[in-house]
């Protein structure tokens, strides 16, 4: 008896599980800061060991042949935990070849599931094309075996790791709690694959919004609940900070604005895995609703930490650094929503009663 | 027929319905217009909701229209709403706060003689909050002693919704101060016309008079009126005062989404293409457009868990906060686009919601959110204790 697809579903909130006990094992969040780089490593491996990196890829092409309602939750947790592995530039990747859907991007898919390549996303800037790049700051870079240069309205193009002309050197950003590359281009033009839809270049683009999405949600609400419990155990005036009702009231606030963050990351999500419903302005505005709540709980969570949160020894600048680095990665706040105005805007057309 | 499919059905229904019967030009008949000519206007459009059965959704299904599920519900408010139909201000009261304490708490006399009143357009309105109970409700002071078979009743009540013109009240009063302020509260209906009852209309900072304050001296209500047991008022509070189930901020929120994208209209000529708008507009348009889904995301999420019975504490507190911020922000965009013409116009239509038409009312209108149905003041400090876990403050 041949099985339903539906019982070949595998429940997202179980990998949840399966994910929170990774991370709780395995992260050590504090390693990128202290210069230690094996934690990474060893949880990259057990990583791709557990089959996460198949999880969407369709079971032609050696995958799981699961939806993006499982990677949600895991790009949540991996927020939560400050994990320093980047999934998505390969999973988005995964997606937008899916979308394309010839048989010579089935091939790229099965290679990357069978030699286990690892691709960063490159989100070229104004002005910019493979001929010239350069590129100060491409999360996942370092251990990348393919880059997929895209953006500014570009055809995505894919490219190994040793073409001619690409230069990738690993740096070091405020934040170390990811790893990160300068790439550099000089007349770079030995493809993999050129993904000529536009649906690609969007899916590509709208999977990576949902994971900063989804990172930044998992990583405000872990913010708020360690600020929550410092406040709890921190005494001033005879009493714990957390009963005075002004910082009370901030803490509600920070709350609110992450809780219709995560309802947006649900309903985009959603309308992503089905690509209904203005799904490609969503997963941009979903991106940009939650990095916002982030930036400004962690921002507040240095504050409300006093004058610890101001140390290193502490956490709350992990936070914040993470925060500030997903609001920005492949474009500005203000460049994102200036790229789907017009496409929000014109939703008012179809509207009206 | 599955709840789905009910839904989808009923949908359509109502689509279908207000192509009938909705007036084409309700909205520029009302525009500037006065009050008795807004009085009759909404009970035309309510006796043609009661008509359709569209009315009363929520209440038993021996009643016409009535033993909708919450979903169906949903879509009914959703589809009024999209379809730009005029909203129900002056009898919402009525049919679910009046009616649903009836229906649950209510003795079958008390049923009797006003839930076919309420269809034939009785209008209710609520008394529960004092100038000294307002956040701290059961402080309420307003008297009731027995005296054979009546309670003479005096005081002073405020903030009655649209007060002026109701013909019954939903009266709390105290009636033993020796105990816990809430263990002294009972629950009565008044009529309006009785002797003693003085109503003044409130000007609010929009010019509009929605609310009211209710003078009381020495009232006599009979004893019959009674609702629940005497000192055991505060129970039956919680039911009037639950009795909409969320589905106020479903319509208001869908009408939100509708008059952004009218607005937008509006600001690029009918086209909605952007480059007739400011870059700064443009991207004030992308944020409150997100958080409009958002609140609708996390207000269908609400819904369903209600529906499921397993709401959480302090949800309900959050979408208000959220909604109320967006309310501030959304008419402030408003405000921005229509600059001199929002302060010249002072014009606008009275029950529309969100859509009136006039910025500046909607904008001013926009600070009620922050203080009806517990402050947001209050509001946070539940979402801190009872979702964070944060300590309580001692409270008188």
């Amino acid at each position: 008896m041949t099985s339903t697809i539906d019982e070949m579903r595998i429940d997202p909130e179980e990998l949840r599980d399966v994910a929170v006990r990774l991370l709780a094992d395995k992260v050590d969040r504090r390693a990128g800061w202290e210069g230690r780089a094996e934690p990474a490593l060893a949880l990259e491996a057990e990583v791709s060991e557990l089959g996460w990196y198949q999880l969407t890829a369709p079971e032609g092409q050696g995958g799981l042949g699961q939806r993006f309602d499982v990677l949600a939750p895991i790009y949540e947790e991996l927020g939560r935990s400050l994990a320093p592995v980047w999934l998505s530039g390969t999973m988005a990747a995964i997606d937008a070849l899916q979308a394309e859907g010839t048989s010579a991007a089935e091939e790229v898919t099965a290679a990357i599931v069978e030699q286990s390549l690892r691709i960063a996303v490159v989100w070229l800037e104004a002005g910019q094309t493979m001929a010239n790049a350069k590129l100060p700051m491409v999360a996942g870079a370092p251990g990348a075996t393919h880059f997929l240069f895209a953006g500014q309205g570009a055809t995505p193009v894919l490219v190994a790791r040793e073409s001619a002309g690409l230069t990738v050197t690993e740096v070091s950003t405020w934040d170390l709690g990811r790893s990160w590359g300068a790439v550099d281009c000089q007349g770079v033009s030995e493809a993999v694959i050129r993904l000529e839809t536009a649906e690609a270049a969007a899916v590509l683009l709208a999977h990576s919004e949902l994971a900063l999405a989804w990172d930044s949600v998992g990583g405000a609400a872990q913010c708020l609940a360690e600020t929550v419990e410092y406040m709890l155990g921190r005494q001033q005036f005879g009493r714990p900070i957390a009963s005075f009702q002004a910082l009370k009231h901030r803490a509600a606030d920070h709350k609110v604005a992450i809780e219709l963050a995560r309802s947006l990351a649900v309903h985009a999500s959603a309308m992503f895995a089905q690509r209904t419903r203005d799904w490609s302005a969503l997963a941009t505005q979903s991106r940009l609703l939650a990095c916002e709540a982030y930036a400004a709980m962690a921002e507040d969570c240095v504050q409300l930490f006093g004058g610890v949160g101001f140390t290193w020894e502490y956490n709350s600048h992990l936070f914040l650094k993470r925060a500030l680095t997903n609001q920005i990665l492949g474009g500005s706040p203000d460049q994102l929503r200036d790229r789907v105005a017009a496409d929000v805007c014109r939703q008012a057309l179809a509207a009206q009663p | 027929m599955s709840d789905q499919d009910a839904v989808a059905q009923l949908r359509t229904e109502v689509r279908s319905w207000l192509a009938q019967n909705l007036p084409q030009d309700w909205r520029e008949r009302q525009t500037g217009d006065d009050t008795a000519s807004f009085l009759a206007m909404q009970r035309e459009w309510f006796a043609k909701l009661v008509e359709a059965g569209y009315a009363t959704p929520h209440w038993p299904s021996e009643w016409h229209g009535g033993g909708r599920s919450l979903n169906e519900q949903i879509a009914m408010f959703e589809e009024l709403a999209r379809g730009g139909a005029p909203r129900m201000s002056l009898f919402f009261v009525s049919l679910y706060h009046a009616a649903m304490t009836l229906v649950e708490c209510g003795t079958e006399a008390q049923r009797a003689r006003h839930l076919p009143a309420i269809l034939k357009g009785e209008i209710w309105c609520q008394g529960f909050s004092e100038p000294g109970a307002g956040s701290d409700l059961a402080a309420l002071r307003t008297r009731a002693e027995r005296k054979g078979d009546r309670y003479i009743v005096s005081g002073q009540k405020i903030w009655s919704t649209l007060g002026h013109f109701a013909d019954q009240c939903l009266l709390l009063v105290r009636t033993d101060s020796s105990g816990p302020k809430q263990a002294g509260i009972t629950f009565l209906l008044m009529d309006m016309k009785s002797k003693g009852v003085d109503v003044r209309p409130i000007k609010q900072i929009t010019g509009d008079e929605e609310f009211a304050e209710i003078f009381l001296d020495e009232v006599e209500i009979p004893v019959e009126n009674l609702v629940g047991k005497e000192n055991e008022g505060w129970k039956v509070a919680q039911v009037t005062l639950s009795s909409e189930r969320g589905l106020t901020l479903v319509e208001l929120t869908e009408r939100m989404a509708l008059s952004l994208w009218r607005l937008v209209l509006a600001a690029t000529g009918g086209t909605g293409d952007t480059a007739m708008l400011d870059t700064s507009v443009a991207r004030t348009i992308v944020d409150i457009s997100a958080r409009i889904e958002a609140m609708r995301a996390m207000l269908a999420t609400l819904m369903a868990n209600r529906i499921a019975g397993r709401e959480a504490v302090g949800d309900a507190s959050i979408l208000k906060l959220a909604y109320s911020r967006l309310s501030r922000d959304f008419t402030a965009l408003g405000l921005r686009l229509k600059g001199y013409a929002a302060m010249r116009d002072t014009r606008y239509v009275l029950g529309a919601g969100y859509e009136t038409g006039n910025w500046m009312f909607d904008f001013l209108n926009s600070y009620q959110y922050n203080i009806a149905g517990g402050s947001n003041e209050i509001q946070r400090n539940i979402v801190a204790e009872r979702v964070l876990n944060m300590p309580r403050e001692k409270l008188g």
